[in-house]
């Protein structure tokens, strides 16, 4: 099936269309989210959300970009909305705990493993994902996209409508900016 | 005997960077995470539950329900000062009135000076 047939599919409502699409995508999703959330579960949260996305706004997809590339821009999406929507929740209960409401400690995010990371390397990449967590958004997303999901400066720059040299700037301060991370955690 | 100690210490930095270099490196050559088991299954579960996605804000925590309540609140309070600023300037003018006034103005409320409505003098006679 290809792309514009799998389209056609997704656009008439064919259920064969929208298995074939999970099947196809499902690793790219889970492993673009997984890199940004940093949770397995949330992950996967966030990769049954763009599914559902795709599956009721494919009508409004005018296939200007590839199909994946449409995707790989809203798991980005997703991913960063519920690292927000995780903040406010943290912010929320620092709130509570100010008014004398709820004991129980903050919740903080324990060092992420990533399921793909060989076993002498755990710890570092423990480390490393921890200064990734740091980084603000749009650096975030691109690190991600290029290390996890192995995607092209001009592929990142299509899922984040911007230009290439836009994506290298963002690249180049992500690593100035986990080196300085890095150097004050091993201080 | 003086180089000792920067010598240490460019050991120290190199071993930082050598370090630091190692964390960045240490997704090169990554595989890839790939989704759990029976994921397919799960998400038509979802779809057909239409849920809403985890991420969906509580109505509480929206910007236009807080700005709502917050505006709420201030008329509430500006509707209160107000009101008891009236309410203090009408028991002022009260009391800035003789004794004399307020008893007169109530004997006419209740008709005490009128001498042809004694009511209440049953040895009267009609």
């Amino acid at each position: 099936m290809n792309e514009n047939e799998l389209i056609q599919g997704l656009k008439s409502g064919d259920e064969a269309s929208f298995k074939y699409l999970v099947e196809n995508y499902k690793d790219r999703i889970f492993n673009t989210a997984i890199g940004i959330v940093q949770n397995a579960e949330d992950a996967e949260d966030v990769a049954q959300e763009v599914f559902i996305q795709v599956y009721r706004s494919i009508h409004s997809f005018k296939g200007e970009s590839k199909l994946s590339t449409w995707m790989y821009r809203i798991a980005t999406t997703r991913s960063l909305d519920l690292l927000r929507s995780r903040k406010s929740k943290k912010r929320f209960g620092f709130m509570q705990r100010l008014f004398g409401e709820g004991n129980e400690p903050l919740y903080e995010i324990p060092d992420f493993n990533h399921p793909g990371v060989a076993m002498d390397r755990k710890e570092t990449a423990a480390k490393l994902f921890k200064a990734i967590a740091q980084l603000p958004e749009n650096q975030k997303a691109a690190f991600t996209l290029h290390k996890l999901e192995d995607l092209s400066y001009q592929e990142i720059s299509e899922v984040m409508q911007t230009s290439v040299p836009a994506v290298e700037s963002l690249m180049h301060r992500a690593k100035q900016n986990l080196k300085k991370i890095l150097e004050k955690e091993t201080d | 005997m003086n180089r000792l100690p920067v010598k240490n210490d460019v050991n120290m930095n190199n071993n930082r960077n050598k370090k630091i270099e190692e964390i960045l490196g240490s997704l090169d050559g990554v595989q890839k995470a790939t989704v759990p088991d029976f994921f397919y299954t799960r998400l038509k579960a979802k779809m057909e539950k239409g849920l809403e996605p985890a991420t969906k804000k509580h109505w509480v925590l929206r910007p236009a329900f807080a700005i709502t309540a917050l505006v709420m609140v201030l008329v509430v309070n500006a509707f209160v000062i107000f009101r008891g600023d009236a309410t203090s300037k009408t028991k002022n003018n009260i009391a800035s009135g003789t004794e004399s006034e307020i008893l007169q103005s109530i004997a006419s409320e209740y008709r005490l000076n009128d001498n042809n409505s004694s009511v209440y003098d049953l040895t009267q006679d009609k």
